[in-house]
């Protein structure tokens, strides 16, 4: 069976598109999930502050779809961006450019939606503190995201970038192997910098007066946990700059 | 739905450069900049005890950020930066709420507008830090733990310009996308009122905000 060029390229294309978005609804539902079993876990002892943790959740939810959103985005220009002209090792760039982004949304809508569980809990316990609480909620949870904007950058990367007409196997597999390092290597940083700010939060509405010590400490360990996915940044670079 | 990745262009020939302009996001960015001139103009004619509007709104920000940036930085450095916190804000929230308005395009939907607005915070950031800890503790930050670390350091840095910059982009890009979908889906109808309001009122000043607060926290990251 032969298939032309252009058959390969939607085939990739579309399967890409699939993974994109499939793995991408993963992390970014779990994430919000969490979010609303806090808030209905605060509500339960303290149901007159209801309207207050219903706009935490609803705030923290919003940036914890970001991850589910950035793979819809991929998706959509997957669909349509493909044409005849590409060479037919685009496919596989497709292929990559999906895993990139699906992959490593798990990791941070799971981890952006950790720190908006534990706002609202915090705005239960010091309801005086709600707009200190949201604040850090939105820089830990936007601080969580960004290994999945990386794996936006190299699905993007992939997506646009002029390939080589020749089609080699180490080409396909760099290209490939590029969207799979983005993709796992932004799991791990994003539920852990999830940790990090879930715990920050909690403990400011513990004790407010510590608020930028905490924040302090929370930006240095996430910066820290962040680094492998730096790390797998630069190797998905290296790799796609190279094929 | 062709009409997806198209802009519209300026192109011109400069001392041996092809440079290239995006026309919608130029024209849209001076909309906007007029507009917060008039905005600031309106909210400070008649300052009086018994506010107008304008005030009201104008003190909402200025008595909110002002909080916010005295919190991350010490007193002095927060009046030199709080207007640019403050400004910054500003210009991206109008930016992001601009495009439920027909024929109007958020200037943030361009890659080239955050970008900018992200280099601009990594210099500021970078240059209160060397401000603050002299050149040689700054140079030296970048040698922990250990001496070979220094380049994934440096990578480090810029990649936060990457996040904070593609983080507002593909917010509002997605959502300016979803719309454009769904509208073609539902053939305009019921729907895409709704979803202008969570992408553009919502999620927009979700974003807006964030971007505000990492430029003020990498600064005050940068200084202590």
């Amino acid at each position: 069976m032969t298939w032309e060029n252009f058959e390969m390229i939607r085939a990739g294309a579309v399967l890409g598109a699939g993974f994109s978005v499939g793995f991408a609804a993963i992390g970014a539902a779990v994430g919000e999930g969490y979010a609303a079993g806090k808030a209905s876990q605060t509500l339960a002892y303290r149901p007159e502050l209801s309207g207050d943790v219903l706009k935490t959740m609803l705030v923290g939810q919003a940036v914890a779809e970001t991850a589910g959103i950035f793979g819809l985005v991929i998706a959509m220009l997957l669909l349509f961006t493909p044409n005849a002209a590409q060479p037919t090792i685009a496919a596989w760039a497709f292929l990559g450019a999906g895993l990139a982004m699906g992959l490593s949304a798990i990791g941070c809508g799971i981890g952006a939606g950790l720190p908006a569980g534990s706002a609202c809990l915090g705005i239960g316990r010091q309801p005086s503190a709600s707009a200190q609480l949201t604040t850090l909620m939105l820089i830990g949870a936007g601080v969580a995201q960004s290994t999945a904007i990386y794996g936006f950058l190299i699905a993007l990367l992939l997506l646009f970038k002029k390939l080589p007409d020749v089609v080699s196997m180490p080409g396909i597999c760099a290209l490939v192997g590029a969207g799979l390092a983005m993709g796992f290597g932004a799991i791990g940083p994003g539920i852990g910098e999830g940790i990090a700010a879930e715990n920050a939060v909690y403990q400011v509405a513990r004790n407010p007066e510590n608020g930028t010590l905490l924040t302090r400490t929370m930006l240095v360990g996430q910066a820290v946990a962040e680094s492998t996915g730096i790390y797998s940044l630069v190797i998905a670079l290296l790799l796609i700059l190279g094929t | 739905m062709e009409g997806l990745g198209e802009v519209a262009t300026w192109e011109m020939d400069m001392a041996g450069w092809h440079l290239v302009f995006n026309a919608t996001t130029i024209m849209m960015t001076l909309v906007i900049v007029a507009l917060l001139l008039l905005f600031g103009w309106q909210a400070a004619r008649k300052r009086a005890p018994v506010p107008n509007l304008f005030q009201v709104v104008g003190e909402l920000f200025v008595v909110t950020f002002w909080g916010l940036t005295r919190d991350a930085l010490d007193e002095k450095l927060a009046k030199k930066y709080f207007p640019l916190i403050c400004s910054l804000f500003m210009f991206l929230v109008l930016s992001n709420w601009i495009g439920i308005i027909p024929w109007m395009e958020e200037p943030t939907k361009d890659l080239n507008t955050t970008l900018g607005l992200g280099i601009m915070g990594f210099f500021i950031a970078h240059f209160c830090g060397i401000q603050a800890k002299g050149l040689k503790a700054y140079v030296k930050q970048y040698f922990e733990p250990m001496f070979f670390m220094m380049p994934l350091n440096v990578i480090g840095e810029i990649a936060k310009v990457v996040s904070i910059s593609f983080r507002l982009y593909g917010n509002i890009m997605g959502g300016s996308i979803i719309i454009l979908v769904v509208t073609y889906l539902v053939y305009g109808l019921l729907l895409p009122p709704f979803l202008n309001a969570f992408f553009g009122l919502f999620v927009g000043t979700v974003q807006a905000f964030v971007f505000t607060m990492l430029t003020l926290v990498y600064i005050s990251v940068q200084v202590r």
